[in-house]
């Protein structure tokens, strides 16, 4: 083994590490918002922030699961804000005072806008598909569940959907949906 | 003058029943609202009436109707149609939350109507809900 | 002077006579010391992260490969006994030397020994190893690092066997951790030396006796 390939070699894998550190270390829309302003990505905790404004938990998780904003990215949440007559085919309209202020902590901490991975992993990829963006349709989402039988899903009474989180990620509402702690009810823990 | 205490008694009884009935329930204060829009009288038979309606959406869908995601039985907790996460029962007697939040109501009603009925409701209708719940 | 390619005094066994600890040589300069440790602290935070505190864990990745690449860089232009051709040896004297340890009869090396030098290779390799697929898994399953734009169109299939392959070279190199502290801690009784402390302070006893 040649002195110049080590010296390569070595190059390469400083040059390697030295880009992802450099990668996780972006500082983006890093100034005051109204909304909470997230963690850095190395401290950050669980794979998405937690939801913590209470408006939103009550008014946008009073129907369902009180999906993280981190979920979504910025775009997608002005277009479900901005459609909320026909909310998947409910009426949830909401006064505009209200709903500003739901749309301005949504944007804040949006899948774009904060630093943990497995948040902006949803804004990586564009949404396919017609009508509101669904997080079910989210390229990040589907890769994450492709391995998943319907049947324990779709077929299941306990869990009826996809958009039903925390049906088997017990630990969705914390922001916690780590595969190593699915348990699909009537199926047990699933690890693909 | 020698006061029996059984006068005494049937005067408070008296007393505490008559306050009683002339002290507001729990949503009376929208009554009067729907009252000053120009509705009434109000009756919670009309209102079980149209509880049970159903209604065609305009374009496709199944048939709508209040039962759809608050069951029949108010008193006992519904399911939401699509995500079925559980609604709190909505009659006061199972929920003493119920009706007394008039902004949650009037939010509530401008969906639900909007999204069962096609339409908002009139305050007549509006008023004959708040008696059905209120009577249960 | 010894020469630097030969054991450091002939075979020295388990019956040698007490050496006076006065004579101590420096041996691992402070580049290779903190590369050791910063090394093994970093696997270390890798390994309890896991995924499931992802930032951490790929900060420990990004941060063993940086140290390698200094280190593979250090050993072309360090001191002696930091050098590669200091100690990496072809496989049949690694073999033999492995032979003399089992029969109590093995030399005594002021850099690393032959096994030492393997061990060193095999880990280096497996960390590094394990750091490339982990990038890779990075950017094909979580489209993040600086590999995603490169892996754009890799199949969910792949994603997924790219998590089974990082998964599997980084607990074939985790098994060499146990091995590898069993090694030290061999070598340290045979030849009578603490082996782990030089590795801190980078003294050890002369070669002379």
């Amino acid at each position: 083994m040649s002195k110049a390939f080590i010296a390569v070699a070595g190059a390469a894998l400083i040059a390697l590490g030295a880009s992802g550190l450099a990668w996780s270390g972006h500082d983006d829309d890093d100034h005051d918002r109204k909304g909470h302003r997230e963690g850095k990505g190395l401290m950050a905790r669980g794979d998405l922030a937690a939801v913590t404004n209470a408006l939103y938990r009550t008014e946008c998780g009073g129907c369902h699961f009180a999906y993280q904003p981190g979920l979504l990215p910025a775009a997608s949440w002005v277009q479900v804000m901005g459609t909320l007559d026909n909310h998947f085919g409910d009426d949830a309209t909401l006064d505009q005072a209200l709903s500003d202020e739901l749309l301005a902590y949504l944007e804040a901490n949006a899948a774009d806008r904060n630093d943990r991975v497995r948040s902006r992993a949803f804004a990586a990829r564009p949404i396919q598909g017609e009508g509101p963006p669904r997080i079910t349709r989210t390229a990040y989402f589907q890769r994450k569940h492709d391995e998943v039988p319907v049947r324990y899903v779709k077929d299941n009474p306990k869990v009826g959907s996809f958009s039903n989180c925390q049906a088997c990620h017990r630990g969705a509402d914390t922001g916690d949906f780590n595969e190593h702690q699915v348990n699909i009810p009537g199926v047990g823990r699933f690890e693909d | 003058m020698n006061v029996k205490p059984m006068t005494v008694f049937a005067l408070a009884v008296g007393l505490g029943l008559g306050t009683h009935l002339v002290s507001a329930a729990t949503g009376d204060d929208l009554i009067t609202t729907y009252q000053r829009q120009g509705a009434g009288p109000f009756s919670a038979a009309a209102g079980a009436r149209a509880w049970t309606a159903k209604h065609l959406p305009e374009g496709p869908g199944e048939q709508r109707s209040c039962v759809i995601c608050h069951g029949t039985d108010l008193t006992k907790p519904g399911k939401h149609a699509t995500t079925g996460k559980p609604i709190e029962p909505l009659a006061v007697s199972a929920n003493s939350e119920r009706l007394t939040d008039p902004a949650k109501v009037e939010k509530w009603f401008g969906r639900n109507c909007r999204w069962t009925l096609g339409r908002d409701c009139t305050p007549q209708e509006k008023g004959d809900f708040v008696r059905y719940i209120q009577s249960l | 002077m010894s020469n630097p390619n030969e054991p450091a005094s002939g075979h020295q066994g388990p019956h040698a006579t007490a050496i006076p600890s006065t004579d101590r040589v420096r041996v691992w300069d402070p580049v290779v010391r903190f590369f050791h440790w910063a090394l093994g602290a970093a696997v270390l935070i890798a390994f309890l992260t896991e995924d499931e505190l992802l930032g951490p864990h790929t900060w420990a990745g990004y941060i063993a490969l940086t140290l390698i690449g200094a280190r593979l860089l250090w050993g072309l232009i360090g001191p002696r006994h930091a050098r590669w051709w200091d100690f990496v040896r072809g496989p049949r004297v690694t073999l033999a030397y492995l032979g003399d340890v089992l029969r109590g009869r093995a030399a005594r090396y002021l850099g690393h020994n032959p096994a030492g030098a393997a061990m060193v290779i095999a880990l280096l390799a497996g960390v590094t190893a394990t750091a490339l697929t982990g990038m890779a898994v990075l950017g094909a399953g979580e489209f993040a690092g600086p590999l995603a734009p490169y892996l754009q169109g890799v199949s969910a299939t792949t994603a997924h066997d790219l998590a089974e392959v990082h998964e599997f070279i980084a607990n074939a190199t985790l098994f060499l951790i146990p091995l590898h502290l069993l090694g030290v801690v061999l070598a340290s009784l045979q030849h009578r030396e603490n082996l782990i402390r030089g590795m801190i302070d980078g003294y050890k006893r002369g070669a002379s006796q």
